[in-house]
């Protein structure tokens, strides 16, 4: 067990370092560049003050040798200034990521907690009512588009009944506790519209799996209680394949939250994402990609271990099978 | 005998490494065949025996090169096939083609009857378009199925129907050899003796060699013209067929028999039906690995594996006690 | 396991009408069908439907900006005084063919990966699992919203054709299949690998068959069933890519209609004229939620479980 994790997390480091390069290249693409702004806001320089500022910056050099350099600098903890917050990005990224992580907290406890007695109810009762309502609600949430929903909340919940704030974490002048979760409503209903309906259908599909099985079955047929076999016996099972989806699912709830916090100007870590590639922050936005990146990874690794450790049967040393 | 047989077995052995156990222990290996040898001339049948897990399938998909010898050979009219470079490979694999058990398994769902048999043809470019189907015709007539079939797919058939469309893809490219893997076990017992007198016709007529592999000592009893018995994936006896029914050797031979009668042989022989279980490939018995369950098991047989020795009478056996030899053979033992 | 027991060849016999049952079962999938179709026959049919109007989806008019809904106008005017009606129907266009081009592409690289993982195994196989493993636990959305603003001069594209609005579209199919293969190539590499081991492929490989018709011939063919539900579902999904990415503005460009981009400016509609903020978003949940609806119904009615194999 220990070697396949050092192995994984070996393999991680790889992906993340590929990955850096990969950002670090793509960034160079886009529109701009670091000597185009300082013009742009400096009309008295001239191409030859720009050639010699690239220079400076060693924005001439190769691609490769650019991005070492800036790997070398990384490794030693120095990621360089956020251009738009004018300060080291390591400095910026902890308020953003504690908004964060209450957001997306929040919202994954709430679906959590809808999800599993819905999926279970639903799976019990499986071509009843409930269940198809269920699953069209389910199908609903996984489908609406989350810039759209959020659009809809304001419209209904800020503009035509105005009830709740449209945007940001508190009102100006600071409004306590109240006031702060008031700001959170919105955000919190988009995101956890999307992650209830994919957590449940896959509770619902895991349990409705291990109802079919024989031992389940058996209980059933011997006489327990059926509310105990299906709450208790079902549904830890059901558990190791949903564990390991809401596991995967992080990068998509990040996904989720980058539009939401941008849709309700929520200072969190996906909005400073967009905000950071939109506002040719270079440096900023290669540290955020990257982290996120490695949060992903981190959810895999972790989901991958946690089904080794509740599921016996699973072996993670690769056999090799009969081949042609 | 004219030289180089049409197919020459040597030393070939094949293991399976068993998946890893969690996280990363290797559980072992099936030893699932070893040392395997024989001979096999043209237009003639030997047949392969033994229960199942025995190795006979994976002897007969060993040689037709679907799996990698982990030792030894297979040589084809004289050259190994492993050796040869891909397209000459797959020149020689025209003249050697298989049957497998499973007449539901061994067709494509996807294609039709006439796209299945006319494969080969595809595969080894052989003929026009036009040239190709009438070849699929004549052979689907070959085999008793109407030409007009070709236009359906498998599941339209029934299972005797779907094995003779496996016999016609083996033949449609006209091989010298068939390797027929249990081509009956999946089959009806009436449609059984169908398949085989439509094997043993075709094999009267254009002179194939079949290794046939099989369980049923009856089926080899029609067909064979040598047996080979194998068990835990071992070669224990090989002897023309007559030899082998009048005076089994190999203790185990007598005790196949035994469990099994053959019609028109007699009634069992006096023996005892193989006692206890068959040992585990994985973790084979030292010695003989017929020992444990062998009544004629002697001290030795513990300790030592017997080598296959020719006994003077034309039987081959890897037993340190044999049963007697017959007293007397009839004259011209094989056919 | 051998052979069937003979009521399974009877059932595999009506495996095509025992297809269209389950699948007629589906009311929702039925009913989504019948919606995409109608919504597809409404897109292609968007010049008509202005020629019936006499409007044109991309005239602006100041004059007309905001106007209520009327008889040349069903659905009303946006801010630029454009059509509503017209701009929704030629925004399905867009919004269907990307997610119909952008799903196929990425079922295409998907199965060619899959098939080949799964087919040679080993070394390959690790490879590119690996491959697929790391563009899973990449960050999606910033990743696409990274791609899609790439400048597409500085990799040597000419100025004209990177600002051109028919090349966001194409750039739209590329970007989004390029990060959208992995479910795809995850679902055909483990069908390769069971039926890789079934007595057909091994009997073409004894006959001499050679890795590509092997795969093409016998593995493909059985594997389509998978493949075609991945691809439906994510239809729905590149969909949702595709209207995040033009809503942000770094999709599909002006003046193309597409049913993202048409929202672009909604933060600022939200409190003069909601209604524009609705139709579009309306239109894109409504295909997105009939792709899945399909996507599940195709997959029960496709189920190996309950059709004998």
């Amino acid at each position: 067990m220990t070697r396949y994790i050092i192995q994984r997390l070996g393999e991680s480091a790889v992906v993340i370092a590929l990955m850096s390069f990969l950002i670090y290249a793509l960034i160079g693409l886009m529109p701009g560049d670091p000597i185009d702004l300082m013009i742009s806001s400096d009309p008295r320089l001239t191409p030859a003050d720009a050639a010699r500022l690239r220079a400076v910056y060693g924005l001439d050099r190769p691609l490769l040798e650019r991005y070492l350099s800036w790997a070398v600098a990384a490794l030693g903890g120095d990621f360089g200034n956020s251009r738009l917050h004018v300060r080291p990005v390591l400095d910026v990224m902890p308020t953003f990521l504690l908004n964060t992580v209450k957001l997306m907290g929040l919202s994954f406890v709430i679906s959590v907690t809808v999800a599993i007695p819905a999926g279970v109810y639903a799976a019990a009762r499986q071509n009843s009512r409930f269940d198809h309502i269920v699953n069209l609600l389910c199908f609903a949430g996984i489908s609406v588009p989350v810039f759209w929903l959020a659009l809809m909340l304001i419209i209904v919940f800020s503009v035509m009944i105005p009830i709740l704030p449209a945007s940001g974490v508190g009102s100006i002048g600071g409004g306590g506790v109240w006031d702060a979760v008031r700001h959170l409503v919105l955000p919190v209903t988009t995101l956890t519209i999307f992650s209830i309906g994919s957590y449940t259908r896959f509770v619902r599909a895991a349990m409705i799996e291990v109802l079919r099985q024989d031992y389940i079955r058996t209980a059933l047929a011997k006489g327990a209680g059926r509310a105990r076999v299906i709450w208790v016996h079902a549904l830890r099972n059901a558990m190791i394949p949903v564990v390991t989806v809401v596991a995967l699912s992080f990068g998509t709830l990040l996904s989720g939250a980058l539009i939401t916090e941008t849709m309700f100007a929520y200072p969190g870590m996906g909005k400073l994402i967009y905000d950071s590639i939109m506002g040719n922050d270079y440096n900023m936005a290669l540290v955020t990609l990257l982290f996120a990146t490695a949060v992903t990874l981190a959810a895999n690794l972790l989901a991958d271990i946690a089904y080794a450790w509740l599921d016996p049967r699973i072996s993670y040393g690769g056999s090799e099978g009969v081949r042609p | 005998m004219n030289g180089t047989p049409l197919l020459r077995v040597e030393g070939l052995t094949r293991h399976f490494p068993l998946g890893h156990g969690l996280f990363g222990r290797r559980a072992g290996r099936v030893h699932a065949l070893t040392e395997l040898s024989f001979t096999l001339a043209t237009g003639r049948t030997l047949a392969l025996v033994g229960e199942s897990g025995c190795g006979k399938t994976t002897a007969a998909r060993a040689i037709a090169g679907l799996y990698r010898p982990d030792a030894g050979r297979v040589l084809f009219k004289g050259s190994d096939l492993a050796g040869l470079p891909r397209r000459a490979r797959k020149d020689a694999r025209r003249a050697m083609q298989m049957v497998f058990q499973d007449p539901f398994g061994s067709l494509n769902p996807r294609l039709t009857v006439g796209a299945i048999v006319g494969e080969p043809l595809v595969i080894h470019r052989v003929g026009t378009r036009a040239e190709r189907r009438a070849r699929v015709d004549d052979v689907m007539r070959g085999v008793g199925l109407d030409p007009r079939d070709g236009q359906r797919y498998p599941h339209e058939f029934s299972g005797g129907q779907r094995q003779r469309i496996a016999i016609a893809r083996a033949l449609v490219i006209e091989p010298d050899l068939i390797i027929a893997d249990e081509p009956l076990s999946a089959l009806d017992v009436s449609i059984q003796s169908q398949v085989l007198n439509l094997m043993k016709d075709l094999q009267e007529a254009r002179g194939l060699a079949f290794l046939f592999i099989t369980h049923d000592l009856a089926v080899v009893d029609t067909f064979a013209d040598e047996v080979a018995v194998m068990y835990l994936g071992r070669l224990v006896e090989l002897a023309p067929r007559d030899r082998l029914f009048a005076a089994p050797r190999h203790p185990y031979t007598r005790t196949l028999m035994a469990a099994v009668p053959v019609p028109g042989r007699g009634k069992r022989a006096p023996g005892s039906i193989p006692a206890g279980e068959v040992p585990s490939p994985i973790t084979p018995p030292p010695g003989c690995p017929f020992h444990p369950r062998c009544p004629r098991a002697l001290p030795v047989c513990r300790a030592e594996m017997p080598e296959l020795e020719d006994d003077g009478g034309g039987s081959f056996v890897a037993c340190h006690n044999p049963e007697p030899p017959p007293a007397f053979m009839p004259a011209g033992n094989i056919r | 396991m051998t052979a069937l027991p003979p009521a399974l060849i009877h059932v595999r016999r009506g495996m095509v009408t025992l297809f269209a049952r389950r699948f007629l079962d589906h009311r929702l999938a039925v009913a989504s069908a019948v919606v995409l179709a109608l919504l597809a026959l409404l897109a292609v049919a968007a010049p008509v439907a202005e020629w019936a109007l006499g409007v044109d989806a991309n005239a602006v008019s100041l004059a007309a900006r905001f106007l209520p809904p009327s008889a040349t106008h069903p659905l009303g005017t946006d801010e630029l005084g454009r059509d509503l009606l017209a701009r929704l129907l030629y925004g399905g266009r867009v919004s269907l063919i990307v997610g119909l081009a952008a799903a196929l592409a990425s079922a295409v690289i998907g199965t060619v990966i899959g098939l080949a993982a799964g087919y040679y195994g080993g070394k390959l196989d690790i490879v590119l699992m690996r491959l697929t493993d790391g563009v899973i636990a990449l960050p999606l959305l910033p990743l696409l919203i990274v791609l899609a603003a790439v400048d597409l001069t500085k990799i040597g594209l000419p100025e004209a054709l990177a600002r051109d609005a028919d090349v966001s579209l194409y750039r739209m199919v590329a970007i989004i299949a390029l990060v959208s293969w992995t479910t795809v190539a995850r679902l055909v590499r483990g069908a390769t690998l069971s039926v890789r081991e079934r007595e057909f492929v091994l009997a073409a490989t004894a006959c001499g068959a050679g890795p590509l018709r092997i795969m093409t011939v016998h593995i493909l063919p059985n594997v389509v069933s998978p493949i075609i539900v991945a691809t439906t579902l994510s239809v729905g999904n590149v969909i949702l890519l595709e209207s995040v990415l033009s809503f942000l503005g770094l999709g599909i460009q002006p003046p193309i209609a597409s049913w993202g981009n048409m929202l672009t400016g909604a933060q600022e509609l939200i409190w003069s004229a909601p209604e524009l903020v609705f139709w579009p978003g309306a239109l894109i949940f409504l295909t997105v939620i009939a792709f899945n609806f399909l996507g599940d119904g195709l997959q029960d009615a496709l189920d190996p479980r309950a059709i004998a194999r």
